[in-house]
């Protein structure tokens, strides 16, 4: 096939454009070509500062962007280890809390006891009949205690049935009406 | 390449009285082939470096293609001329090549192309003013940029007859294609690198 075949149809202002580039191109891609098979001292100084300088400019980012992700996998880490050990030390401190608060409720029906022993262990002095009545008022303080254990777990309940969400109040109310009656 | 044990005897023109021994015949082969490795290969790196803009990969390659062509050279007939035959096997190595690149695209496969703008930085310092060298320099870019467009066929056959400066006949017996599938490809790349000129124009 000959060109001017393949320029057919063409302003011939175009067709010269045309010719006129493709010359262009063999002739850059001769010297191209020529330039790097010989390689000879300086021949591409231009293409290789080039490459020197974008592959120096690709080393530079790749280390800078591995430093950064490494300094940022190692904050992330040391933030995760530091809120764990915050929440551990919370939870710890949450636990103390209860098992004082247990401590001070397990303690308390027995603070009671010895005050009655303590009044159990003045009575021997007293006659038998004496140690007959203390027994009696040891049984009846017990009785009370176990009266106001009972009266503030019946409050307790009552204010829990009472703080139920508005879906449940007719069962709260049922409750209550339960209660009263 | 010929076997060194080879028992057959070699008869070179001119000289029917005296057979050649198996060395000299390989000498005078292995001479032909290095007469043809210089004459040949500049225009061999000058169309893989133009198929592929790297230069690593075509000199790569360019070297494959003569070892492959030393290998086979015993098969060579002389059906078509050397040129030819060297530039189907170039041919063939840039297919599987590109090939391969298809096929390892997950892989990771690392290229050192240049980019169009430095490919087409490329200019024999003729004696022109620096009007002129802009406007080839713009023009050899804009062909770059038809050129990266086209199929792989397109690029081949464009560059056989552009650069290389080949026959249709060659270009046709190169590719294993058709003088008709020949024109049709090469008219397509002309039209995409007129488009190209005028679209900037």
């Amino acid at each position: 096939m000959n060109r001017e075949q393949n320029m057919a149809g063409e302003s011939p202002q175009m067709d010269m454009e045309l010719e006129q580039a493709l010359k262009h191109f063999k002739s850059s891609v001769d010297a191209w070509s020529y330039a790097v098979s010989t390689d000879a001292a300086g021949s591409r100084p231009r293409t290789a500062a080039k490459l020197a300088v974008r592959h120096s400019w690709r080393m530079a980012a790749g280390w800078a962007l591995g430093c950064l992700l490494a300094a940022g996998s190692l904050t992330v880490a040391g933030h995760e280890i530091y809120h764990r050990q915050q929440l551990a030390k919370l939870a710890a401190q949450k636990a103390a809390e209860q098992r004082a608060a247990a401590g001070r409720a397990t303690a308390q029906p027995t603070s009671a006891q010895p005050v009655s022993a303590q009044s159990d262990q003045k009575a021997p002095a007293a006659t038998v009949r004496k140690v007959g009545v203390g027994n009696e008022d040891s049984a009846r303080s017990q009785d009370s205690a176990r009266g106001q254990d009972d009266n503030l777990l019946a409050a307790v309940d009552s204010d829990v049935s009472r703080q139920v969400p508005a879906a449940m109040e007719p069962l709260a109310q049922l409750m209550d009406d339960n209660g009263t009656q | 390449m010929r076997g060194r044990g080879a028992s057959t005897k070699v008869m070179a023109a001119g000289t029917a009285l005296e057979p050649l021994s198996a060395d000299s015949a390989e000498d005078i082969a292995a001479q032909e082939f290095a007469r043809i490795v210089e004459s040949h290969r500049p225009q061999i790196f000058r169309f893989l470096l133009a198929s592929l803009r790297d230069v690593d990969l075509a000199e790569t390659l360019t070297q494959e293609c003569f070892l492959k062509a030393h290998r086979n050279w015993s098969h060579f007939r002389g059906d078509s001329s050397a040129m030819t035959w060297l530039m189907r096997i170039a041919i063939n190595l840039q297919k599987d090549y590109w090939r391969n690149r298809r096929m390892q695209f997950w892989r990771q496969t690392r290229t050192n192309a240049v980019d169009l703008d430095e490919a087409s930085e490329w200019l024999p310092n003729g004696e022109r003013s620096a009007e002129q060298q802009i406007l080839a320099k713009e023009q050899v870019a804009q062909v770059w940029q038809a050129v990266k467009g086209l199929s792989e066929r397109q690029r081949t056959v464009f560059l056989l007859r552009y650069v290389e400066e080949r026959e249709l006949s060659e270009i046709a017996a190169a590719t294993g294609l058709s003088e008709g599938t020949v024109k049709a490809h090469l008219s397509r790349a002309v039209g995409r690198v007129r488009a190209e000129l005028r679209g900037t124009r």
